[in-house]
């Protein structure tokens, strides 16, 4: 049957080549709305953008009928000068391992600045956040723009209705050049519908983590994760970042929700913050940007979930997908991070600090918690959640990916056994390939920092 | 063939993370191929002194991190070509960038270490006499991948993209 009804990620594209798309279809050229970097691949995506791109933007000038002062690739001196295609829809944000691991670390990130600084790019400082955070809580990120970054988790942005995804370098390098990227297939799309209501201890973690326990890793491949239903719909924000965060993992193109009320709060938020995007926010979001699947769009595949049924999850090593009811596991533990682009958001603090206060860390165990920006982390400390983690004998660091990067900020050693809030747990992910990685919700993490071992958070919910 | 590996090798195997600020140099990632997986790889690949190896791997191969490096620290220990069952997008197109044969075939189970592997791309075809005696098998891959491997990539493509844009407003 033929159908004019699309999803939103054949909305997206079709607005953003100019003319209606389906899914499967391959486009030469796909112009990009934003593109953002962090600290790991932002240092030899510019090098290799200097070097390809030089001759090109000497040999435009040379060819240019126009007199020198008229051209703009002429910069200062009269020499040729290298520009990035837009740099007001261009971001860096050192966010992996800031404060500076390492020597060519703290290089790398002054290479951004400089070259930040030399075309007009917003470069965010050290400890503002984790990029994914960072674009969506600055209003960077909009719904219904093709963004690309260079992280995997740049999936992350599909819950407020963007198409995020993740590009190595090179087509980083691309991009930051022409604003474009190429030989693009559009993605058919597989939809989560998701209904009924949580059991107070369960979250947006436990159902993504049920998610990929039944689709397992390669699940979602070439295709795109979309959440709906009505538990979504009554997700706030938080949770929704934690869901399109974790699509990856089942190697899905990105994740995505549709832009709903829930998002234009966010929006609105956003702009109360940041009086200055005020007027471009308000009329992109009146122009129809905030797009949604019609009903009769076609899927690839669907699969339905009752919330109600969703137990506390736990990933045991060495894979994401490698799924267990945290009621069924008592693994002891040393270590326990409570932070990453996946879950450390206002509602995943609370719900920690919930269970947290008043008590203690369990002495064999080291917690880290760090918040996922700035914004989170100032809000945690007026809010005296900070002050429940540091009286409770956690240690409380600055915004950035910590431990999850395995080089940073609680490397784990041989031996060492660890559940965190992050979204990957291969062999060696944080460290030694001799340590034992398990996932959870905060909920289920801050329970069992407590216990010294995997413990089911909803003993800690009054009945 | 030098090494076979099964399903849903992730980038992190492939090259740890703790070591990709570390360099902005491609070659520098060949040392730590595999480094917390299978940390034996570049010293298996480099002991082959034809330096025509190929790694063949099950499905989902490049799976996780966007880390480009994982590319460079295969392709940098005499690797030609990756034969594995299917590869999520990220890795796919990173090689492609980096002009990194990646082919996709239905099944490795009957490929053998040590079996000798041609890939034409011209005719999308992989022709393998081995252990198992001469097998032929269909590469899945589409025409436009195709021509940008064997064309080196899109560079070429994207400095002409973007002389043209300087050239029309100059």
């Amino acid at each position: 049957m033929v159908t004019n009804q699309q999803t939103i990620v054949e909305k997206i594209v079709s607005r953003a080549v100019g003319r209606q798309v389906r899914a499967g279809e391959h486009i030469d050229v796909l112009p990009i709305d934003k593109l953002y970097f962090n600290e790991v691949i932002a240092p030899p995506a510019i090098i290799n953008f200097q070097n390809d791109f030089q001759s090109v933007f000497a040999d435009a000038a040379s060819n240019s009928r126009k007199k020198p002062g008229e051209i703009s690739v002429w910069g200062e001196g009269g020499k040729t000068k290298l520009k990035v295609f837009d740099p007001s829809r261009v971001c860096f944000i050192p966010d992996h391992t800031v404060p500076s691991c390492s020597v060519k670390v703290a290089q790398g990130v002054n290479l951004m600045k400089q070259f930040a600084a030399d075309q007009g790019i917003k470069m965010f400082k050290e400890g503002d956040g984790i990029e994914h955070t960072v674009v969506t809580e600055e209003g960077f990120v909009r719904p219904g723009e093709v963004v690309v970054a260079t992280d995997s988790h740049t999936d992350t942005v599909g819950a407020i209705g963007a198409l995020g995804f993740g590009i190595g370098t090179t087509e980083a390098e691309y991009a930051l050049a022409t604003g474009e990227i190429y030989d693009f297939f559009v993605p058919e799309t597989y939809k989560f519908e998701i209904s009924g209501d949580f059991h107070p201890g369960v979250s947006a973690k436990d159902l993504i983590l049920t998610i990929l326990g039944t689709v397992k890793e390669g699940g979602c491949s070439k295709k795109v994760a979309e959440y709906s239903g009505d538990t979504i719909r009554k997700m706030g924000m938080d949770g929704r970042f934690t869901m399109c965060n974790m699509s990856v993992e089942m190697s899905a193109r990105t994740g995505i929700v549709n832009p709903d009320k829930v998002t234009s709060e966010f929006v609105r938020d956003t702009i109360e913050r940041h009086p200055e995007l005020s007027q471009e926010l308000s009329s992109r979001m009146e122009t129809g940007s905030m797009v949604r699947s019609d009903d009769g769009a076609s899927y690839a595949s669907d699969m339905d979930l009752d919330a109600g049924e969703i137990e506390p999850q736990v990933a045991l090593p060495h894979s994401p997908a490698n799924t267990k009811p945290a009621s069924e596991l008592s693994d002891e533990l040393n270590v326990v991070f409570i932070g990453s682009c996946t879950n450390a958001r206002h509602s995943d603090l609370v719900e920690a600090a919930r269970i947290i206060k008043g008590k203690k860390v369990n002495q064999n165990v080291n917690l880290l918690v760090i918040p996922t920006s700035r914004l989170v982390y100032n809000w945690a400390m007026d809010q005296g959640i900070l002050k429940i983690f540091a009286d409770a004998g956690a240690n409380i660091e600055s915004s950035n990916c910590g431990p999850c990067f395995g080089k940073h900020m609680g490397v784990l050693s041989p031996g060492d056994r660890c559940l965190s809030t992050s979204n990957r747990n291969y062999k060696g992910r944080m460290g030694s390939p001799e340590a034992n990685i398990y996932l959870s919700s905060p909920a289920t993490a801050a329970a069992s920092a407590i216990e010294g071992k995997i413990a089911d958070p909803r003993r800690y919910y009054a009945a | 063939m030098i090494v076979k590996f099964g399903d849903d090798i992730n980038t992190d195997y492939i090259v740890p993370a703790y070591i990709l600020q570390e360099a902005w140099d491609k070659k520098f990632f060949a040392d730590y191929a595999f480094e917390r997986y299978s940390p034996d790889f570049p010293k298996t690949c480099r002991s082959n002194p034809n330096k025509d190896n190929v790694v063949v791997a099950g499905k989902n191969f490049g799976c996780g991190s966007s880390r480009e490096q994982a590319v460079y620290a295969i392709q940098y220990n005499d690797v030609n070509a990756v034969i594995a069952e299917s590869f999520p997008d990220i890795f796919f197109r990173n090689s492609i960038n980096n002009s990194f044969c990646v082919v996709k075939v239905e099944s490795v189970s009957d490929l053998v270490l040590g079996d000798r592997v041609e890939i034409d791309l011209q005719n999308l075809v992989v022709n393998i006499d081995g252990t198992r005696g001469r097998m032929q098998k269909q590469i899945t891959m589409n025409e436009e991948e195709r021509d940008l491997l064997v064309a080196g990539g899109r560079l070429g493509k994207v400095r002409e993209r973007l002389r043209e844009r300087l050239l029309a407003t100059n």
